[in-house]
C-alpha cells in the first residue's frame, strides 16, 4: 500500500495481479500442518508426562540426592590401573574394529542400495530395507543377542557396534553414490570397462572423501557407544563401570567416568584433526609444477600425500594390532555363524506369553518417554544452541560457555547419565526422560548452534543496519531463516530419543528394554524376539512420521 | 522445404557411390535408418550414416537434433529403438555386453563436459583409458604398472601437459581438462573418436586450440573422427565431411570440399544466423 503511493507509475513494477485485501497473509498448507501438529503436541506432552510421572518437585528432592551421591563420588579415585587402562584400550579397540566391520559391510550394500547403481529395482527396495532394519535395531540389543550366541567378551560387542552401525554408514554412502555425477562413469563405461571398472574408477573416488568423513564420524559415535556396552557383558570399560557400581564403589565408577570423558574429548579433537587433514588436503588447488615429471612415475611426496599415506598404514596396523590383542579371529562371525543363527532363530516364532499385561504399557512408557525428554529437551537446547552460535551469540565468553557445556554433555553417554538419575531420584521413566533430555542439550544444541551459523549472513546485516536489537536480530533474521533445519532437527531428535529409550531399560530407567533385558534373563526368547520386532516396528514407524513431517513442514 | 528434399537426395546418391567405390574394410561406421526414443520424444527418426576410416566428420545441428544420441548411439552408450550399426567390423545392435565393452575400447569419447574424475590426478584420469585392455578395475597409481604410467604420462606430454600429471583434475582449466579428456582417449589406442560437442563450454581461444590438437592428433594416427560441433566455421575448417542434423533427421550430408557456408547455415533454419551460429 505504501508502496503503491510511494511511486508514481506502480502498475509497471507490482508482480503481483490484485493487491491482497487484508493485511494478514492468508496461511499456507505448509503453516496450518505446522501449527496443527503443534496444537497436538502439547497435550500429548502433558499426557505423556503425567503418564511417567514426572515431577519437577521430585528432581528438586532429587538434587538432595544427586549431591550426595556427588559427595560420595568425590575424591575420584582409580582403583587398579593397569586394569582400567586395559579395558579403556579395549574400548577403543571395539570401537575401531566394529567401525572397520561395519565400513566392510556398508561399501558392497551401499552400492546395491544406491538407486543410480543398483543391479534391479527390487535389489535396491531390499538393500534400503536391510539398511533401516539395522539402524531400527538398537546397538544394546544386539549386544545384548550376541553375548547370549557368543559368551560376554568383546567380540559380541564387535558384531554388535558393526550391525547397528551399518544402518547410518550404509545409508550416508548410499546417500553419497547417489549424489555423484554420472559423467566421469559415463566416460569410463565408453573407454570400454566392466560394470565394476566403472563403479571403482568412475563412482568411488567421487565418494572416497565423504565416505572417509562419515567413518570418523562413525567412530567417534561407537566409542561412545562402546564404553556401555560393558553393561550388558560386551567387554569394555563399561565392565569396570559396572563392577564399581554395583559394588557402591562410587569414588572409583566417578574416576572411571573421568577416564571415559577424557578419551571421549580426545576422540573428538583427533576426528576434527583428522577430518581436517584428509579431507582438505592442501592441493586441492593448483600445486605447484613438478619440474621433471618424465623421469617420476609416481607423484611427488607432497605434505598431504604423506599424511594420508601415513594416516593409512597407522590405520591398518591399529587394526592389526587390535585384532591380535584381542585375540580375535577376524573369520569368526563366519565360522560362529551357526551359532549366531541358532540365537536369532529362537527369537522366532514371537509370542507374548508371560507378558500379555506388560507389553502395551511398555511400549506407551517408551513413547512417552521420547516425547517428553525431547520437549524438555529442546527447551533447553534451543536457548544453548542459539547462545553456541558465534554469528549471534551476545559475547565472546557466554558462546565459549555454551559450546563447552555441549561438549561436555555430548561426551557423557546416556546410559551413564541415567545411571546417575536413576541413583538420584529412583528407577522409573523420570530417570530415563531426565538422562535422555539432559543429552538432547549437547546433541540438539550443537545441530541448532551449527544450522545458526551456516544461515546467510545478509537478513543478519540488514537488521543491524536498521538499527535492530539483539532480539530484533535473533527474531526478524535468524529464527526466520533456522525455522525449517530447527523443525527437522527436532524430529531427528525425537526419533533419536524414542529409540535410545527402548534401551533405558538395561539400566532401570523405565521403558520397554527393562522387559527386553528380563525376557532375555529368564531365556524367554520368543518373548524377546517379539519385543525386538515391536521395537523395530517403533523406530520404523517415528521414522516415517517424521520423514513425512519434514516433507509437509520444513 | 523442397531445397532440403533435393539436399537429402543428393546426399543419398553420394552415400551410394561412395559405398560402391569402397570395400567393407575401408568402412569405420555403417549406420542405416536407425531410431532412438525416449519416452514420446523421438530423437532419432530414421537417420543413415555411413563413414569411412580415416575420415573426418562433423555433424551439425542445433541442440536437440539428436547429434548426441546418434554418438551415444554408435558405441551403445545409448541401446537404438531400431536400425542397424556396424562400427569398426562389430554390429553394435545386436552386440552383448563384452562384445560392446571390447568395441568401446577400440572407440575414443570425447564428452561435452570433459568428464573427468575431479579427486584424481590428471595422469589417473589418463590411466583410466587403459580400463577396456587390462582386466579388472583398478584404484591409484599404484595399481598401475609402471609401463602402462609411462604411456599415460607420453600421452599427456603430447597433448602439452605433461608438467600436471599429478595435479588434481579439477584444478585445471577447461580447455586444460579437455586436453586430458583426448589423452585419456588417446590412452585407448582408439581407431574411431567420436567427439560429442568438445569445445561447447570453452571460450572461442581454447576451442580453437582444443579442435586444433584433436584433428592433428588424430590425423597423424590415422584416426577416423565424428565430432558434433556448434560452429560452422571451425567445422568447414577442419572436416573432410559435412552431415547436418534437424530434429532427429538427416538434411545435408556432404563433402568440404565443394561446400559453402551458406549451405551449412541452412541447417539452422529458422534462426537469425548472425545471432545465433557463432555463439554455442
Amino acid at each position: 500500500m505504501m508502496l503503491t503511493k510511494a511511486h508514481p507509475e506502480p502498475s509497471k513494477i507490482t508482480t503481483s495481479p490484485r493487491t491482497p485485501e487484508s493485511l494478514i497473509p492468508r496461511p499456507t498448507r505448509e503453516k496450518v500442518t505446522l501449527w496443527i501438529i503443534l496444537a497436538a503436541l502439547i497435550p500429548l506432552t502433558l499426557a505423556s508426562a503425567e503418564h511417567i510421572e514426572f515431577d519437577l518437585r521430585a528432581l528438586g528432592g532429587g538434587f538432595g540426592d544427586v549431591a550426595n551421591l556427588l559427595a560420595r563420588m568425590l575424591p575420584p579415585e582409580v582403583n587398579d590401573p593397569p586394569r582400567v587402562f586395559e579395558l579403556l584400550l579395549e574400548t577403543l579397540m571395539m570401537a575401531l574394529l566394529g567401525t572397520v566391520l561395519a565400513t566392510i559391510i556398508s561399501v558392497p550394500l551401499a552400492f546395491l542400495a544406491a538407486a543410480n547403481t543398483t543391479p534391479h529395482p527390487l535389489v535396491h527396495r531390499g538393500a534400503r530395507m536391510l539398511i533401516t532394519m539395522c539402524r531400527a535395531v538398537p546397538d544394546l540389543v544386539f549386544a545384548v543377542l550376541f553375548v547370549r550366541a557368543l559368551g560376554i567378551g568383546v567380540l559380541p560387542g564387535i558384531l554388535a557396534l558393526g550391525l547397528h552401525s551399518v544402518g547410518m554408514m550404509a545409508k550416508l554412502f548410499a546417500d553419497a553414490i547417489e549424489q555423484s555425477e554420472a559423467g566421469p562413469r559415463e566416460a569410463v563405461r565408453a573407454t570400454g570397462a566392466g560394470r565394476m571398472g566403472e563403479l571403482i574408477m568412475g563412482v568411488l573416488p567421487q565418494v572416497i572423501a565423504a565416505w572417509l568423513g562419515t567413518c570418523i564420524y562413525r567412530i567417534d559415535i561407537n566409542l561412545r557407544t562402546s564404553v556401555v556396552l560393558g553393561f550388558v557383558g560386551a567387554g569394555g570399560i563399561g565392565f569396570a563401570l559396572q563392577d564399581s557400581l554395583r559394588g557402591l564403589m562410587y569414588e572409583s565408577a566417578m574416576g572411571i567416568v573421568l577416564i571415559i570423558l577424557v578419551a571421549i574429548a580426545a576422540m573428538e579433537i583427533a576426528s576434527i584433526a583428522l577430518r581436517r587433514t584428509l579431507l582438505n588436503p592442501i592441493s586441492a588447488g593448483p600445486a605447484p609444477r613438478v619440474p621433471d615429471v618424465s623421469s617420476a612415475l609416481l607423484p611427488p611426496w607432497s605434505g598431504d600425500r604423506r599424511t594420508r599415506t601415513i594416516a593409512g598404514f597407522l590405520l591398518l596396523g591399529a587394526v592389526i594390532y587390535s585384532l591380535i590383542h584381542l585375540r580375535i579371529n577376524p573369520l569368526v562371525p563366519i565360522t560362529s555363524f551357526g551359532e549366531l543363527a541358532a540365537v536369532f532363530g529362537r527369537l522366532f516364532p514371537p509370542s507374548i506369553s508371560g507378558a500379555e499385561e506388560l507389553l502395551l504399557p511398555a511400549v506407551v512408557e517408551t513413547l512417552a518417554i521420547g516425547l517428553v525428554a525431547t520437549v524438555i529437551g529442546a527447551l533447553l537446547a534451543i536457548p544453548v544452541g542459539i547462545l553456541a552460535a558465534s554469528n549471534i551469540s551476545p559475547a565472546r565468553p557466554i558462546f565459549a560457555a555454551a559450546r563447552m557445556l555441549i561438549l561436555v554433555v555430548r561426551a557423557i553417554p546416556e546410559l551413564i547419565l541415567a545411571v546417575v538419575f536413576v541413583a538420584a531420584i529412583g528407577l522409573g521413566p523420570m530417570a530415563g526422560a531426565m538422562a535422555l533430555a539432559v543429552e538432547t542439550i549437547g546433541f540438539l544444541g550443537k545441530l541448532v548452534a551449527d544450522s545458526i551459523e551456516e544461515i546467510p549472513v545478509g537478513p543478519l546485516e540488514a537488521v543491524r543496519a536498521v538499527g535492530g536489537s539483539w532480539w530484533d536480530q535473533l527474531c526478524n533474521a535468524v529464527i526466520p531463516q533456522a525455522l525449517p533445519q530447527l523443525i527437522g532437527h527436532w524430529m531427528y531428535m525425537l526419533d533419536v530419543n524414542i529409540r535410545t529409550s527402548t534401551v533405558l531399560g538395561v539400566v532401570g530407567a523405565g521403558g520397554i528394554g527393562f522387559l527386553l533385558m528380563e525376557s532375555i534373563r529368564t531365556l524367554n526368547f520368543n518373548l524377546a524376539g517379539t519385543i525386538i520386532l515391536l521395537i523395530f516396528a517403533i523406530v520404523f514407524m517415528i521414522e516415517r512420521i517424521s520423514a513425512w513431517i519434514r516433507k509437509h513442514v520444513a | 522445404m523442397s531445397l532440403i528434399q533435393i539436399t537429402n537426395t543428393e546426399a543419398d546418391a553420394d552415400i551410394d557411390s561412395h559405398h560402391s567405390r569402397n570395400i567393407q574394410a575401408d568402412i569405420a561406421i555403417e549406420a542405416t535408418a536407425l531410431h532412438k526414443s525416449f519416452g514420446s520424444t523421438h530423437a532419432l527418426k530414421g537417420v543413415d550414416l555411413k563413414v569411412a576410416k580415416g575420415e573426418m566428420t562433423v555433424l551439425l545441428g542445433l541442440s536437440g537434433s539428436g547429434k548426441s544420441t546418434l554418438l551415444r548411439c554408435l558405441n551403445g552408450l545409448h541401446q537404438l529403438t531400431s536400425g542397424e550399426v556396424t562400427v569398426l567390423g562389430e554390429a553394435v545392435h545386436v552386440a552383448k555386453a563384452r562384445k560392446l565393452r571390447a568395441l568401446r575400447s577400440r572407440v575414443g569419447f570425447i564428452f561435452q563436459h570433459f568428464n573427468l574424475v575431479n579427486r584424481l590426478t590428471c595422469l589417473e584420469n589418463v590411466l583410466i583409458g587403459a580400463a577396456g585392455r587390462i582386466r579388472g578395475p583398478r584404484y591409484g597409481l599404484l595399481s598401475y604398472t609402471k609401463a602402462q604410467r609411462r604411456e599415460a604420462l607420453g600421452h599427456l606430454e603430447r597433448v602439452g601437459l605433461g608438467d600436471l600429471a599429478f595435479q588434481r583434475a579439477d584444478s585445471l582449466s577447461g580447455g586444460q581438462q579437455q586436453r586430458v579428456a583426448i589423452a585419456r582417449a588417446l590412452m585407448q589406442k582408439p581407431e574411431l573418436i567420436l567427439a560429442d560437442e568438445p569445445v561447447a563450454s570453452l571460450d572461442p581461444q581454447n576451442a580453437a586450440n582444443v579442435m586444433d590438437l584433436l584433428f592433428q592428433v588424430c590425423r597423424e594416427d590415422g584416426i577416423t573422427v565424428v565430432c558434433t560441433l556448434h560452429q560452422v566455421d571451425l567445422a568447414l575448417q577442419w572436416a573432410n565431411r559435412i552431415v547436418g542434423l534437424r530434429s532427429g533427421e538427416k538434411v545435408l550430408d556432404e563433402s568440404t570440399a565443394s561446400l559453402s557456408k551458406e549451405r551449412v547455415l541452412e541447417v539452422y533454419q529458422q534462426l537469425d544466423p548472425d545471432a545465433e551460429i557463432t555463439t554455442s
